[in-house]
């Protein structure tokens, strides 16, 4: 042990140590200035505009557009109108993951899910009323977007529709079922495709089936099975056309559309969370909820690629690829008879079983 | 003679192999990959670099981070400190048990961390039941962020105090009491100048732990961005929207401040210890 020290070192010493000191100089003013980094927008002189916080929710996808346009769009709107500043609190996940945080208590006042079989299990604990999202407007459904499979460039595994994922060497990348609402819809599409142009329960079977043996790699998302691909994995990717569409549009796609000849439009479901709304914030998420299916919003989602619910909008946008029989969930029964029949029956208590070894 | 000569200069000859062995082992196992992160980040630019750190979602993520860690830092500093002492002075029933059961978080899964701060704090859990219809919410926000922190990182100043406390002879404290220091004094000049080496790598690797913490974090903060999303965490979502140079740029900054903090940390290790050879 050594000696007792009263004082620190440099006071002590006759001579003053300049090396000690200048060492010291910069240890605390870099301290000092990463201090002053962190904590500058708390400061009290620095300027904070009186704002008013919602929080939203949404699906995988959906992050661009509602970060980068709708939200913007709203806020410009809103101070334009009210004089008020309105912040947006934003978290982005895949449509179960999201779903499993609002049932364990997030603060979202409002949440976008992939599909509407994630609003029921928000009913299932009570978070909504029964059908509580029928009573917006169209339903509940903001926009959609067709599944459409990616291959890579040149096409070499000759795919042109569902059928031809069941060949065998064909790696494919999938979201997965348990967090990704992409997945459930991307098993729709590969069941009723089938199932609706052959009218042939086997065959439908055969096909899903088939496909999911191929299935390489699964992500918790469609955006992070895009993110997969992208990094060099499989062959093939099932995901919304908007993912596709959104890269076409920068001119960043190296992949190859291709539109199966049937495939599903998925839809997706606007849920307002009452419980976390506070009263005073109410006619502002009201105004939100109008907005979003003005023309205006729409018109920007069919910019970004997807599908807006008014049939004449999506005239304006070039990309979008023209697809023979699209269905809908409705045209497989609803998503709760699909679910039971396709999702749970079929996928997961058969195909499952057979792919696992 | 040679025989001689080997004994006297070990491994300089024979050491040839294992070192290189070890530096073809550690090459690819370690330094290629972080070098990957800088590498990348240099082809993409300094233009794309500034226009990152530009981003508010960036700014917040990096100083929310900071805080949390110093936060952090600062009480499991005091708290690590007295469990230390505690557990070094007193020996009482119990006293093992409690000194396992402290040092029992850096065996746990950070996501199993998560998981029970949630079915304790959340909404639905055992004690956030009771708080939620006071309108306290500790979870999704700020402050479940810094619980999940407290208990990952807590063993860590336990880990660098205890020994010196258990090492500094009780003769000390009681030679002090006897010529008439008060607690505090004692506490100032005989307890302080033995750990300050100890506290500064304790903090120091408290605050580096919190700063990458993820597992944790990933569940009780909600992920919102500009309220809870920390910087670990805003990297995995970027790097899962595809968005990889703006992942990377603050993965690289990260990278950077555990350098400079490791690289302190060392420092100090050293110089104590050579200031104890003094």
């Amino acid at each position: 042990m050594s000696e007792f020290r009263k004082s620190p070192r440099f006071f002590s010493r006759h001579k003053t140590n300049w090396r000690l000191l200048i060492q010291r100089l910069l240890v605390f003013s870099s301290v000092g200035s990463l201090a002053l980094f962190v904590t500058w927008p708390w400061l009290p002189w620095v300027n904070r505009p009186e704002t008013r916080t919602i929080v939203i929710y949404g699906f995988s996808i959906l992050g661009e557009v509602m970060n980068e346009e709708i939200l913007p769009a709203f806020q410009t709107e809103w101070e334009q109108q009210t004089g008020e500043r309105v912040e947006f609190i934003t978290s982005f996940a895949g449509s179960g993951t999201i779903t499993n945080q609002i049932i364990l208590g997030v603060p979202a006042d409002l949440a976008i899910l992939s599909t509407e079989l994630d609003a029921y299990r928000l009913v299932e604990n009570r978070i909504l009323e029964q059908d509580a999202w029928h009573r917006l407007p169209n339903k509940g459904i903001l926009n959609r977007s067709p599944f459409i499979i990616l291959v890579r460039a040149g096409n070499p595994k000759g795919i042109h529709g569902f059928e031809d994922l069941t060949k065998p060497g064909v790696g494919i990348v999938h979201p997965d079922p348990l967090t990704s609402g992409g997945a459930q819809w991307a098993i729709l599409a590969e069941y009723g495709s089938a199932y609706l142009t052959l009218q042939d329960e086997e065959q439908a079977y055969d096909q899903l089936a088939g496909i999911w043996k191929n299935v390489v790699a699964q992500a918790a998302s469609a955006r992070s099975a895009r993110t997969q691909f992208e990094n060099g994995f499989g062959d093939a990717l099932i995901t919304y056309e908007q993912e596709a569409l959104r890269d076409k549009s920068l001119g960043k796609l190296t992949a190859e559309i291709i539109y199966p000849e049937s495939t599903i439009l998925s839809e997706h479901t606007v849920v307002v969370i009452n419980k976390n709304i506070e009263p005073e914030d109410r006619y502002v998420i009201d105004a939100l909820l109008q907005f979003l299916w003005s023309d205006k919003a729409q018109s920007l989602f069919v910019e970004h690629g997807y599908r807006s619910i008014h049939e004449e909008l999506n005239g304006t946008n070039p990309n979008f690829g023209l697809i023979a029989s699209p269905f809908v969930v409705n045209d497989l029964g609803g998503w709760q008879q699909a679910k039971q029949e396709i999702v749970d029956s079929l996928w997961m208590e058969k195909v499952l079983m057979e792919i696992t070894p | 003679m040679s025989i001689i000569d080997a004994k006297a200069e070990p491994g300089r000859t024979s050491g040839f192999f294992p070192i290189t062995i070890l530096l073809l082992v550690i090459f690819p196992l370690l330094i290629m990959p972080l070098a990957a992160i800088y590498f990348f980040a240099a082809s993409s630019g300094i233009k794309g670099f500034i226009e990152t750190l530009r981003q508010p979602d960036v700014l917040f993520a990096l100083r929310f981070s900071l805080l949390i860690a110093f936060a952090t830092a600062l009480i499991n500093g005091v708290l690590g400190t007295y469990t230390a002492y505690v557990l070094a002075k007193y020996q009482f029933r119990g006293s093992k048990a409690l000194s396992i059961l402290v040092n029992l978080p850096v065996a746990i899964p950070t996501v199993v961390v998560g998981t029970s701060l949630l079915l304790l704090w959340g909404p639905i859990g055992i004690l956030g039941g009771f708080l939620d219809p006071l309108g306290v919410r500790p979870m999704f926000a700020p402050a479940g962020v810094l619980l999940a922190h407290l208990f990952v990182t807590f063993p860590y100043m336990l880990g660098a105090v205890k020994p010196v406390l258990d090492e500094l002879e009780k003769t000390y404290e009681e030679a002090a009491y006897t010529i008439g220091a008060s607690k505090w004094q004692t506490f100032r000049y005989v307890l302080l100048p033995a750990l300050r080496g100890g506290l500064f790598a304790g903090a120091l690797l408290t605050f580096a732990h919190s700063l990458g913490e993820f597992g944790a974090t990933v569940l009780v903060s909600g992920n919102l961005r500009l309220r809870t999303q920390t910087a670990p965490l805003y990297i995995f979502a970027q790097f899962e929207a595809g968005n990889i140079e703006t992942a990377n740029t603050v993965a690289a900054i990260l990278a950077t401040f555990s350098f400079l903090l490791f690289f302190l940390l060392l420092r100090f290790t050293q110089n104590d210890s050579q200031r104890e050879q003094e």
